[in-house]
């Protein structure tokens, strides 16, 4: 009796363990996912509202023709 | 997003497009743009799939971190500013100015 109960817990610590492992990878991708000076820059196509029509931003667009600064801000309505 | 907008004529003339990027929605970055008298785009990312391809989705904000990027001609990051640093762009209006950047 007194194993099985030990043998539970075991199986208890190794699934949490388990679980836990996946949210912490992500965090440490999340932190260290930055490209670096050098890299090429991962292109996307992003919307935004001229004032009459939503129009698509795609980055590569530019490739060739222009240098693009990418500022990413926290959130409408803060700072500037 | 004030502080390109003061460099924008600068950053134009060396062939430089500036645009905004957050996770609110279209609508509402076109309303803080007029009223912070911002003239360039404010992209919308809404759900936020960019800002984690670009690795700086903070959780605690869940919303991008303040990070700007400098993208050449060829397509590869010239300059990064994180954070704090990236309040003042003088280090990518700078870099933009640089003649190696015109070709």
């Amino acid at each position: 009796m007194k194993r099985k109960c030990l043998g539970i817990l075991a199986l208890g610590s190794l699934l949490a363990i388990t679980a836990a492992s996946p949210t912490f990878a992500q965090t440490k991708k999340e932190e260290s996912g930055m490209p670096k000076v050098g890299d090429m820059a991962p292109d996307f196509t992003l919307k935004y509202f001229d004032g009459n029509d939503r129009k698509d931003v795609k980055l590569s667009d530019y490739r060739g023709k222009k240098n693009v600064v990418l500022a990413f801000f926290v959130f409408a309505f803060t700072g500037g | 997003m004030k502080n390109f907008q003061q460099n924008l004529k600068t950053l134009e003339a060396a062939d430089t497009q500036v645009v905004g990027v957050s996770m609110d929605s279209w609508f509402s970055n076109k309303a803080f743009a007029d009223q912070i008298g911002v003239t360039f785009p404010l992209l919308s990312d809404w759900g936020g799939k960019v800002t984690r391809e670009y690795g700086i989705y903070k959780d605690e904000y869940q919303a991008p971190r303040r990070v700007n990027f400098l993208i050449g001609k060829d397509g590869k990051i010239m300059e990064e500013q994180v954070d704090k640093d990236a309040i003042d762009p003088t280090k990518i209006v700078d870099a933009c100015q640089r003649p190696k950047l015109k070709n």
